[in-house]
């Protein structure tokens, strides 16, 4: 059957996931939902003070971008890092109760969803801001936000499939992802723009190719041009080919998930 | 048309997942990779049919694979071979509390177990008071469960999953749960469930309640279906051979066995053989014995206790003051217990030979043989005392 359609009659399971964890991550808290906004703030000021002292006034990034990198960056871990336990920390709900499986990751993933939403909200006023002190008007195209945020949460949902899945089977998948993750990091640029990739290959046109397959480089890239004037996003046949493998790869990985979710209950 | 078929049904685990977690590191290396390879069997060529609106239990002892079966016909689990085919709705009441989220309130708690299990937002909506009444938990819907007392959680786990309205209800060992007039209140929703026709795959170890409720018996031991049938006859083979061959009667049997009781078998009224006796009807225990040698004022001697180990009544025939001048070579002892007085529930006898002194214990079996009662009335407890109503109005 196909895995979308199975999930209507698990709607409000899925509701219910996602409220779940929402309630309990604000609950627990007094200060709540500041932490979700704060968290990636101070990310954000630790970079910039630090490429100020490393680099000087002139960096080769703008405070905004940064923002745009690290806000779109957390999405990202976010969801990888709570799809880790999406399994391992439900065992009795996947052995006693029949759902379709792919129900824990995309709850995971849509609560990511919910939170970088809500941080949407404070950041794009907030990048707005830093153009207007510079003189600038925040683009137009902002209002296209919610298209890479689509694309962004399908990419999630394939990585979260994945590790979810992994981790299962392999529970040291976490140290491996934990690797990944902080590798990953410094190949997308979060904490530098694209350009920096463009002039470095300089002479070696296959490196900037290889590193737009990165679909991290794309999505953060299309943040911060919808969002700064004059930024723009690469439009090349290997760009393309950079959006578009992670959508065909989505095919495999919900084949291979399911294949792998049948003996979940035999090993947790 | 049959609601659940089961065809050469089995399930086998691999010996690496038994043994601890899984690594990624540890695949690489070759032991972990042999490891893997070994099976074992948790169930194996299980076949079985439950027509619509039937009630099945499954027995057996611990580790005997009556959970996978569940797994299985609930769809969590993937069988290794055979195939189990189902027709309607499955709900199952395996584990209580399952997906109970400790920081969130009961309120909370109840949807989230609602969605869970399948029930519809709206249907929980407009039915929630009665939720809350059945596990009767009003006041305290607003804490959060971690502050629940594990009776309270798994009163409120029951009351939301006996909402759901499935074709095929699975219930694994869930109904021993809260006290007695709760278990009462769950037994008259599991009844309820037969008279709306549900199909109802029953996992217990109460087999007083699985001989009242089902209307055929699964016999699960080591994997293998060993019996199926009607109840009294597949508990009685249970309790006959199983419990006490595996160990799990605490059963002890001591003596010089100078006078040896050989065998030992009780009958209902009929006179049929068996280990499920009625409430107020007779109960009549016959003891095969046989003397090596001529013994002098023998005394037999009986008890009974309940499952949980309360003695319930001890008695010989010296108490009773019946004269045996001497026994030799083989006999029947003969006792009947008219009416048996003891209310539904699971009992073991114990039987002892012993001389008149005390000194010498010639044959004791503790608790060897088991029995289960049935009652026919709804009156509880674990006597039924005979009790008799006058009302004499006006005065």
């Amino acid at each position: 059957m196909n895995p979308v359609h199975a999930l209507i009659p698990y709607r409000d399971l899925l509701a219910n996931l996602v409220g779940r964890d929402l309630k309990s991550r604000y609950k627990g808290s007094v200060m709540g939902f500041s932490w979700t906004i704060l968290n990636p703030l101070f990310m954000a000021a630790i970079y910039i003070v630090f490429l100020r002292v490393l680099a000087g006034r002139n960096t080769v990034i703008a405070m905004e971008d940064i923002i745009i990198g690290v806000f779109a960056w957390q999405f990202t871990t976010q969801s990888v890092n709570a799809s880790l336990h999406a399994f391992t920390g439900n065992p009795n709900l996947v052995k006693k109760v029949f759902f379709p499986r792919i129900i824990l990751p995309t709850s995971v993933v849509l609560s990511a969803l919910v939170n970088f939403l809500l941080t949407l909200l404070v950041q794009v006023p907030l990048v707005a801001a830093f153009l207007w002190y510079k003189g600038t008007l925040v683009s137009g195209w902002t209002l296209a936000i919610p298209a890479i945020v689509l694309y962004q949460t399908i990419f999630n949902l394939e990585l979260a499939l994945v590790v979810s899945a992994a981790n299962v089977y392999y529970r040291d998948t976490a140290y491996l992802v934990g690797l990944v993750m902080s590798a990953w990091f410094f190949m997308s640029p979060v904490m530098y723009p694209l350009e920096l990739v463009t002039s470095m290959s300089h002479g070696m046109p296959w490196l900037k190719d290889l590193y737009l397959l990165n679909p991290m480089a794309l999505i953060i890239t299309a943040y911060r041009a919808l969002q700064v004037p004059g930024e723009s996003l690469p439009m090349t046949p290997v760009a393309l080919v950079g959006w578009l493998w992670p959508l065909l790869a989505g095919v495999v990985v919900l084949r291979v998930f399911n294949r792998a979710q049948r003996y979940f209950a035999d090993v947790l | 048309m049959n609601a659940i078929e089961a065809q050469n049904l089995g399930k086998a685990y691999r010996r690496q997942n038994l043994g601890g977690t899984p690594t990624l590191l540890g695949s690489f290396s070759r032991a972990e990779r042999r490891r893997a390879e070994e099976q074992f069997w948790a169930l194996r060529g299980v076949t079985f049919k439950a027509g619509r609106g039937v009630t099945i239990g499954v027995i057996g002892p611990n580790g005997s694979g009556k959970s996978s079966m569940l797994g299985l016909v609930a769809g969590t689990i993937t069988p290794t071979e055979g195939t189990v085919r189902t027709e309607g709705r499955i709900s199952s009441l395996l584990e209580l509390g399952a997906g109970f989220h400790h920081d969130l309130s009961g309120r909370d708690n109840v949807y989230m177990n609602a969605a869970i299990l399948g029930i519809p937002r709206e249907d929980v909506r407009r039915r929630y008071d009665a939720i809350v009444d059945f596990a009767g938990l009003r006041e305290f819907m607003d804490m959060p469960v971690k502050h629940y007392s594990s009776g309270m959680y798994v009163r409120l786990a029951f009351s939301v999953a006996i909402e759901m309205n499935p074709d095929i209800l699975l219930i694994d060992e869930v109904l021993a749960v809260g006290d007695v007039a709760f278990q009462m209140k769950c037994l008259d929703r599991v009844r309820d469930f037969q008279k709306r026709g549900k199909t109802i795959l029953l996992v217990s170890h109460a087999l007083e309640t699985v001989e009242q409720f089902c209307d055929e018996v699964l016999l699960i031991h080591d994997g293998r279906l060993i019996q199926q049938g009607n109840p009294a006859d597949v508990i009685f083979a249970y309790l006959k051979s199983y419990m006490v061959r595996i160990g799990m009667l605490n059963v002890e049997e001591h003596g010089t066995r100078e006078v040896e009781i050989r065998q030992v078998c009780l009958r209902d009224a009929t006179g049929r053989e068996t280990n499920t006796l009625v409430t107020g009807q007779p109960m009549t225990i016959e003891i095969r014995y046989h003397a090596q040698r001529r013994i002098e004022k023998p005394v037999f001697g009986f008890n009974i206790k309940t499952g949980n180990g309360f003695y319930v009544f001890g008695s010989n025939t010296q108490i009773q003051k019946i004269p045996i001048e001497a026994i030799d070579g083989s006999g029947i002892m003969h006792l009947v217990i008219d009416p048996l007085s003891l209310m539904a529930g699971r009992f073991f006898l114990s039987l002892s030979i012993h001389s008149w002194d005390h000194t010498v214990q010639y044959h004791r079996q503790e608790d060897l043989h088991p029995f289960i009662v049935k009652t026919g009335t709804d009156a509880m407890g674990v006597f039924h005392l005979n009790s008799a109503w006058r009302l004499e109005p006006g005065s």
